[in-house]
């Protein structure tokens, strides 16, 4: 049975976006992309039919990213004071950061608890229903991060008329 | 009554039901500050929807493609393509596009097929559809909604709607609202109690494209709608 790995397939697109809103740069997104696959390919038992698996496979994402960053974060606490700044210690960090456009950077001062909510929302067009069980977290709360988040960034992108 | 900046927020995004959108629009009626603020919440969507909708168009990477053939069991079996998240429609040519449209607006069992005219070859919105361009703000609620309003590159105005038989692009020209981007509608899965929800990324996207500058704020809309989109 292919039909799994095909399903995962035509939703990699949509998982490469969301992994490029969460990730500091493309390559950093793919892995992470590689990084929930291989999990869903192992995990696939607890994927149930009839389910939507898009909504799995956010989530499994976004797991894999707290993952990873807090792995990085440890690493990156050994080596460097923590308050030298953001970004140091990821391979290619500085030029990956000219590269960044003025949306990219203005998403990457949000708290991840923010962009998360950002992007599952604004970026993925996901329901704030759907984005909350992705997220495990009330309707409340994501409300109050989404509001944060998007204020923050009309803020900064002088969306203000 | 004070409306938070939660439940503003959420009327931008077709996420309230009927009764706390009606009330939001109320206190819109009274003060212009908010309907501001929901255009911007629907301009910002526009705007990081449209920056990251390319990422989804890209080509996968060999090695996550790859990753998911080996894994299969099934050896030598080829794996299906992708199903495109974005259809041809943007590339369709004239004539075909004509007739799916109309197949699209027809097909899909709305009872009156007068919201698409042709003039001299270019499709254009009638009847409800172009009511509705004619005279609905962003802040409006309806069948139709008109989330966006922009100028393309000749200066024309360009609005993006959302309905349950069509979505799409029109831009007014001297004929009336040109369509130029047409897809299956959005809404037409929602329930009774939710709003026409989030606008189709891809026709966010496309709408980026289009868009000269930024999307039109509340005043302007206004103002054009005033001056009859000239």
């Amino acid at each position: 049975m292919a039909a799994f790995e095909d399903d995962l397939l035509a939703l990699l697109p949509r998982l490469r976006r969301f992994a490029r809103a969460l990730a500091r740069n493309a390559a950093d997104a793919d892995d992470l992309c590689q990084v929930a696959l291989e999990k869903a390919l192992v995990g696939r038992a607890s994927w149930q039919p009839g389910t939507r698996m898009d909504s799995w496979m956010y989530r499994i994402m976004r797991n894999s990213w707290i993952d990873t960053t807090r792995s990085r974060a440890r690493a990156a606490q050994t080596f460097v004071d923590p308050d030298a700044g953001l970004g140091i210690g990821a391979d290619g960090g500085a030029e990956a950061r000219v590269a960044l456009g003025e949306i990219d950077a203005a998403l990457h001062t949000l708290p991840d608890e923010q962009r998360e909510a950002v992007a599952l929302v604004l970026i993925e067009g996901l329901a704030y229903k759907e984005a909350a069980e992705i997220l495990d977290i009330p309707m409340g709360t994501l409300t109050s991060r989404l509001v944060r988040g998007r204020q923050a960034l009309m803020a900064q992108l002088g969306e203000a008329a | 009554m004070s409306i938070d900046p939660e439940m503003l927020m959420a009327y931008a995004d077709g996420e309230l039901s009927p009764l706390e959108a009606r009330r939001v629009e109320r206190a819109i009626a009274a003060d212009p500050a908010l309907g501001e603020e929901v255009a911007r919440h629907r301009a910002l969507r526009a705007r990081l929807s449209g920056h990251f909708a390319p990422v989804a168009e890209e080509p996968v990477p060999d090695r996550l493609a790859a990753l998911l053939r080996s894994n299969s069991n099934v050896v030598a079996l080829p794996v299906r393509k992708p199903a495109r998240r974005i259809p041809g429609w943007t590339r369709w040519g004239g004539a075909i596009a004509a007739s799916l449209v109309l197949g699209l607006f027809i097909g899909q069992g709305l009872q009156d097929p007068g919201v698409v005219r042709t003039h001299g070859g270019q499709l254009y919105a009638a009847g409800t559809l172009a009511g509705a361009l004619d005279q609905q703000l962003a802040s409006n609620a309806g069948a139709v909604q008109v989330p966006i309003s922009f100028r393309d590159a000749r200066g024309s105005y360009c609005r993006v709607f959302t309905s349950a038989t069509a979505d799409g692009i029109a831009c007014r020209d001297s004929q009336g609202w040109a369509l130029r981007q047409t897809r299956a509608g959005s809404s037409a899965a929602k329930t009774d109690y939710a709003q026409a929800g989030s606008t189709d990324p891809a026709l966010m996207a496309a709408a980026q494209e289009m868009m000269a500058g930024d999307p039109l704020d509340a005043g302007a809309e206004a103002k054009a709608k005033a001056s009859g989109w000239k």
